[in-house]
């Protein structure tokens, strides 16, 4: 069976091949040409049958010819179907051809000489250069032919059936000149081809990958040396040239054949219509055409291609990029619509013209340089928008270099009124010179005119995909465009305006998403820089798309990622509450870029890095719409240049400060703080002339947002809003407890956010800052209440002379209702007995005022003053209740020589967390207050010269009246707070940690004295999860580890991998 | 007629009432105990304590009571269990030792006599308000109101038989 299909194959196979090379029509030239007419032209057909001819060639009609190709097949079968094999004897005396075969071969011989081409003999020399037109003549032994002989002849060979009927071997004239034709050019013509493009190129097969464009010598005066292009041009002129004398060569002998027909038709006997005959020319020039397209070389089209790519890109106005080198500049210049004068473009045009005409004329404009030239044109079109508009962002009406003003105000569609200069630019570039040069190019190569081969369909079409490019190029610049904002103004312009289609969008938002990650959600940045940068991504996208669907798509990732920020709460806070004078400080910043952006032009310095420094200033041409009330630009939502505050432009500062003060700015901001609530219930405004439909991806219920809000974005982007005011009271509360002196800039960020979240939800704040305005006049009127029954003044055990009044100690206290502030750890610590009194003292004061009421201390929330007096010095610290009481350990009037202290003395004396011993050491060692003898012992430092020998570890070295000298006085101390600010927030986090574990094990034993004695751990895990509100956060190896270090204290144990408490 | 039609609706309305309550009332139920419990466990009362039973259902709890260390009870602990209606806190849970006990005020099955888990009930009692409660009651039975009429004759004729009663009668329960 598979032989049998095998066979069937290689039949199949056969026909083809045979239908494809004809290889049984192999013979133009009858073989049984008659002897008396061989001796002088036979050598012009003579076949490899034909030894008798003297110079024949054994190729010229060789079948096996590579470009024995397909091209004549139609034609051959058409006039050669009934031909049997040429197999004849070469001698027709014989009497079964007769007379009639005799005389058709005689006019077969007379009609072929005329017509045949040179042969190889002479050809190869006389190709060697251009051929002449003498040589275009017939050879000079032939034109002993005279015209009418030939005619007569012809006439015999075209009618043989009628005129010769016993002449049974007879053959179309027109098939063997075409095969003629098909052998010369494969024999001849294509190796001068090769020779050209070859020899020209200088590196022998190297010109295909020649690609790279020079400038051309003609235009720039012979600058340069060696350019490409104008080698390229040469071969493909040569080449054009050899092609032409070719074609000259073939259509003389097809001229005299169609000359023929036209006598034949004219005479009598026509039987062929003329139209037949142009047909037939008509059909022999696509043939040879269709030949030479097919064997035109790599290398000579890749010249082509070098050629139209350059000439298409004077036209167009794209200078030369790669390495063309314009010499005289370090940076091309930007490509530019050149203007109708320009004498560059036109001579290039002119020549492409020229070129083209050629190309075509030779046949070298078929399918391939059509391929070609679509590809140029392509990537021209990427070219000129990515070379024209990228980091080009404020295209102002001018236009770049040379897009003159004319041209802006070139045919604009109907409701394009809001399209952005680069937009415009673009759509008249491609109107004017892509789809201008497209249709002069494709015209000329397309002959039949009657479609016009550019319509204005292709030319939308062309804008189109150019404005798919430009959004495609502003979409890889987004994330800078993000960052320059307002600068960029004019590319988010440009993008909304291409942003049409979903897949656009999706796009958009999939590559800003990419940038995001690789550029900012990274460790690298800090959590001021990703806020900063959020700030400026939300209101770019704002002017982009005000319904904030794209946002909302790519904010997930930010969000995901700055939640991971512990601090990033924080720093918005900090940012909100920044003080007047860092506003002013920015706010000067901020002009004093202006003043330098103004100075100089903007320098079109791509922002290479994501980093801040690189932001720029808004432009003038937007700072002046400040001034009138109504936004210039068309830019939705985006009121902040019409605000009455002058200050409130975008915050860019040179030198971003080390706080968010953007926010500040933006609080400040009437526009900002509107709350979107009431304006939801009008649903549509009937006013609004820019209204569009909602985005098709947004979601089911989806609200337009009316403003650009950026506070409120940020916000819900960290979280609910309770997160945001937790953390803002937390904040607040520091600062309240932490400076005694005022809380305007608290009270009116206090009040701005009041509108933002209402009354109720900041109600903790109010109460928060009434409190410590309250304990001022309460610790008023309990120090006024005290006076009566002052015992004696708290002194320092050893007071000092003469300075009874300053050693008498002050004690404020900020009374705080426990309910309303944030929690605030009580810290556990011995104060000095003297502090202690006085609280006790306070405290009666206090439940004398307000009854029923208790005070509980906070006792390291607070800040002292403490004047120490040294050997040689006083000393005067403001410094943190926890450090006071450090030090005052130190002060002991029976010591000798200067006071040491172990950590663990002091934690004996105080009581108090080690941790915060041993960092109030290091600050009093700052302070130069003591000095570390060794391992946790410090040693107090009477005199500074002194203190060298401390530290050299000779303590002790002070004489006896030194001693006991150091006397401390405490004084001013003042009320419970500090603000938990201060301690490193990886501590608040462990503490907060710890008492979450401390719950967790409360709920674990609660679970297995009740629920069941022994559990595993997926069950205690599958509990916790259920119970534990506001989820169990931990995964179930977390708990294993919990539960094991429980199991290692001795409180679990494990039966039967079930955990079980101890019993005791 | 006139009355059916009149009617009708009026027995429609309060079982659509009913249902609606009920269910609206099991969540409330769900998460007033789930908050109770996050307050027993962070604020723990000496002696009591108490948990979701193992199977997950929240409306079923497990309790313990530490004997108060001046009665007869001291050293001994008592199990309790506690079914929370779907109205919870509008009505007391059931409450049942599940340790025999021997007390004035629990019957042998483990039913305690409590006016604040019968008609004294209020929204404003928790489980850790029940469970002292039931822990004093071990240190001060009622016993004008006695479930269990020896054991209040017993309390206060002869202490000493009625600290043998209760070592008799308690028993550990095994883990189930």
């Amino acid at each position: 069976m598979s032989t049998a299909v095998a066979s069937r194959w290689q039949n199949r196979r056969r026909q083809v091949f045979q239908s494809v090379f004809q290889t049984d029509v192999s013979q133009p030239t009858p073989q049984s040409t008659p002897c008396v007419a061989a001796p002088d032209p036979g050598h012009a057909f003579g076949g490899p049958l034909a030894p008798t001819t003297t110079t024949t060639t054994t190729t010229t009609t060789n079948p096996a010819t590579p470009f024995a190709g397909p091209i004549f097949s139609q034609a051959a079968t058409q006039h050669l179907s009934a031909l049997p094999l040429p197999a004849q004897p070469r001698f027709p005396s014989l009497a079964t051809a007769g007379d009639d075969q005799v005389t058709y071969d005689r006019a077969w011989h007379v009609v072929t000489a005329r017509i045949a081409l040179p042969s190889s003999a002479t050809a190869d020399d006389s190709f060697g250069t251009l051929p002449s037109d003498s040589q275009l003549r017939p050879p000079s032994q032939q034109a002993t032919i005279s015209d009418r002989d030939f005619y007569d002849a012809l006439a015999l060979v075209v009618h043989a059936p009628t005129l010769l009927p016993r002449a049974t071997h007879t053959d179309d004239i027109v098939a063997w000149h075409a095969q003629q034709v098909r052998t010369h050019f494969a024999q001849h013509v294509i190796p001068l081809l090769s020779g050209c493009v070859d020899g020209e190129d200088g590196e022998p097969g190297g010109e295909a990958s020649h690609h790279d464009k020079g400038i051309g010598a003609r235009r720039d005066g012979g600058k340069r040396k060696g350019n490409h292009y104008e080698r390229h041009m040469v071969m493909v002129m040569s080449s054009i040239r050899t092609l032409e004398a070719a074609f000259r060569l073939y259509f003389y002998g097809l001229g005299l054949l169609v000359r023929g027909f036209g006598r034949l038709v004219d005479g009598s006997c026509a039987e062929k219509p003329s139209a037949d005959a142009e047909a037939l020319a008509a059909r022999f020039q696509r043939d040879i055409h269709a030949l030479v397209g097919n064997s035109a070389s790599e290398g000579l089209m890749g010249s082509v291609s070098t050629v139209l790519a350059r000439l298409a890109g004077t036209i167009l106005g794209i200078p030369e990029g790669e390495n063309g080198g314009t010499g005289s500049k370090p940076t091309p210049p930007r490509p530019a619509a050149p203007t109708d004068k320009d004498l560059r473009a036109m001579a290039a045009r002119q020549r492409l013209h020229e070129v083209v005409e050629q190309l075509h004329n030779v046949g070298l404009a078929g399918e391939r340089f059509q391929v070609i030239f679509a590809e140029i044109m392509n990537s021209m079109m990427s070219r000129f928008v990515t070379g024209a508009y990228a980091d080009l962002w404020n295209l102002s009406s001018p236009g770049p270099d040379g897009v003159s003003a004319a041209a802006n105000t070139i045919s604009r569609g109907p409701g394009s009124s809001f399209l952005s200069p680069c937009i415009m630019s673009l759509s008249d570039w491609v109107e004017n010179h892509f789809a201008r040069l497209s249709f002069e190019i494709l015209s000329r190569v397309q002959p039949d005119a009657s479609s016009s081969p550019v319509a204005l369909s292709d030319v939308k079409t062309y804008q189109s995909l150019a404005l798919g490019r430009l959004a495609a190029l502003r979409i890889s610049e987004l994330f800078d465009i993000a960052l320059a904002w307002p600068s960029s103004r004019g590319a988010v312009e440009d993008l909304r305006a291409t942003i049409t289609t979903t897949a656009r969008r999706l796009q958009l938002t999939a590559s800003f998403s990419r940038a995001l990650q690789r550029r900012l959600l990274h460790p690298g940045r800090s959590t001021l820089e990703i806020l900063r940068t959020y700030i400026a991504i939300i209101r770019t996208l704002h002017a982009l798309d005000p319904s904030k669907v794209l946002l909302s798509h790519i904010e997930p990732s930010l969000q995901l990622y700055l939640c991971q920020r512990e601090d990033a709460i924080r720093v918005v806070v900090t940012g909100l509450l920044s003080s007047a004078e860092e506003i002013k400080a920015a706010r000067k910043a901020k002009e004093d870029a202006k003043r330098q952006q103004q100075g100089k032009q903007r320098e079109a310095g791509p922002l290479v890095t994501p980093a801040m420094p690189s932001r720029t200033t808004r432009t003038p041409r937007t700072l002046r719409t400040r001034h009138n009330n109504t936004p210039v630009t068309p830019v939705t939502g985006d009121t902040r240049t019409t605000s009455a505050a002058p200050t409130s432009t975008a915050p860019t500062n040179t030198q971003p400060s080390s706080k968010l003060v953007e926010l500040a700015l933006l609080l400040n901001d009437p526009s900002q703080t509107r709350r979107t609530a009431p304006e939801d219930e009008g649903d549509l405004d009937w006013d609004d002339m820019n209204w569009v439909p909602d985005p098709v991806d947004a979601g089911a219920n989806y609200k337009r947002p009316k403003s650009e809000d950026v506070i409120g974005t940020l916000i819900s982007a960290l979280g609910s809003e309770d997160v945001f005011i937790k953390e803002f009271a937390s904040v607040v509360a520091g600062r309240l407890l932490g400076e005694p002196a005022k809380f305007e800039q608290e009270l009116r960020v206090l009040d701005l956010l009041k509108r933002r979240f209402g009354e109720a939800a900041l109600q903790n704040c109010d109460v928060m800052i009434r409190d410590v305005q309250d304990s001022r006049r309460l610790d008023a009127a309990i120090l006024r209440a005290r006076a009566p029954e002052v015992e004696t003044p708290i002194r320092t055990p050893q007071a000092k002379k003469g300075s009874d009044d300053k050693d008498e100690m002050q004690y404020h206290a900020r009374i705080l209702s426990r309910l309303f502030w944030p929690n605030l750890d009580k810290e556990h610590f011995l104060l000095p007995k003297e502090i202690t009194e006085y609280q006790q003292w306070y405290e009666r004061g206090y439940e004398r005022l307000k009854s029923k009421r208790k005070l509980a201390w906070l006792n390291q929330l607070g800040q002292a003053r403490v004047d120490l007096e040294l050997e040689d010095r006083t000393v005067t610290v403001e410094c943190s209740t926890v450090e006071a009481t450090v030090i005052y350990a130190f002060q002991d009037a029976n010591e000798p020589g200067p006071v040491r202290r172990s950590v663990e003395e002091l934690y004996l004396a105080l009581q108090m967390d080690e941790d915060l011993i041993a960092d109030a050491l290091v600050f009093w060692a700052g302070k130069g207050v003591l000095k570390r003898l060794s391992q946790g012992v410090y040693v107090v430092v009477e005199s500074t010269s002194s203190g060298a020998d401390a530290a050299a570890g000779t303590p002790g070295g002070q004489g006896g009246p030194l001693a006991s000298s150091g006397v401390l006085s405490l004084g001013d101390g003042d009320g419970e707070a500090v603000a938990s600010a201060r301690k490193p927030a990886g501590a608040g986090l462990s503490a907060k940690e710890q008492e979450r574990r401390v719950m967790y094990w409360q709920y674990i034993t609660g679970m297995l004295t009740n629920a069941s004695t022994s559990m595993a751990l997926a069950q205690v895990a599958m509990m916790m999860k259920m119970l534990v509100p506001d989820g169990f956060p931990w995964s179930n190896e977390e708990l294993q580890d919990f539960l094991g270090e429980k199991v290692a204290d001795g409180q679990l144990e494990v039966v039967g991998s079930k955990y079980k408490l101890v019993k005791k | 007629m006139e009355d059916n039609q009149n009617a009708a609706p009026g027995n429609v309305v309060p079982n659509k009432l009913g249902g609606g309550a009920r269910k609206g009332g099991d969540q409330q139920a769900t998460k007033r105990l789930q908050t109770e419990l996050m307050q027993l466990m962070t604020s723990a009362a000496p002696g009591i304590s108490a948990f979701p039973s193992a199977d997950g259902n929240l409306l079923s709890w497990r309790a313990t009571i530490a004997g108060p260390d001046d009665t007869p009870y001291a050293g001994l602990t008592f199990k309790l269990s506690f079914e929370f209606p779907s109205n919870y806190p509008y009505a007391p849970p059931t409450v049942l030792y599940m340790t025999p006990i021997y007390h004035p005020n629990v019957d042998f099955s483990g039913r305690i006599c409590l006016d604040i888990l019968k008609d004294k009930w209020t929204a404003a009692y928790n489980v850790q308000t029940v469970l002292l409660s039931l822990q004093s009651l071990l240190g001060e039975p009622n016993n004008a109101s006695p479930l269990n009429g020896e054991a209040a004759e017993l309390w206060d004729k002869d202490p000493a038989l009625f600290k043998i009663k209760v070592m008799d009668r308690h028993k550990d329960l095994e883990e189930d």
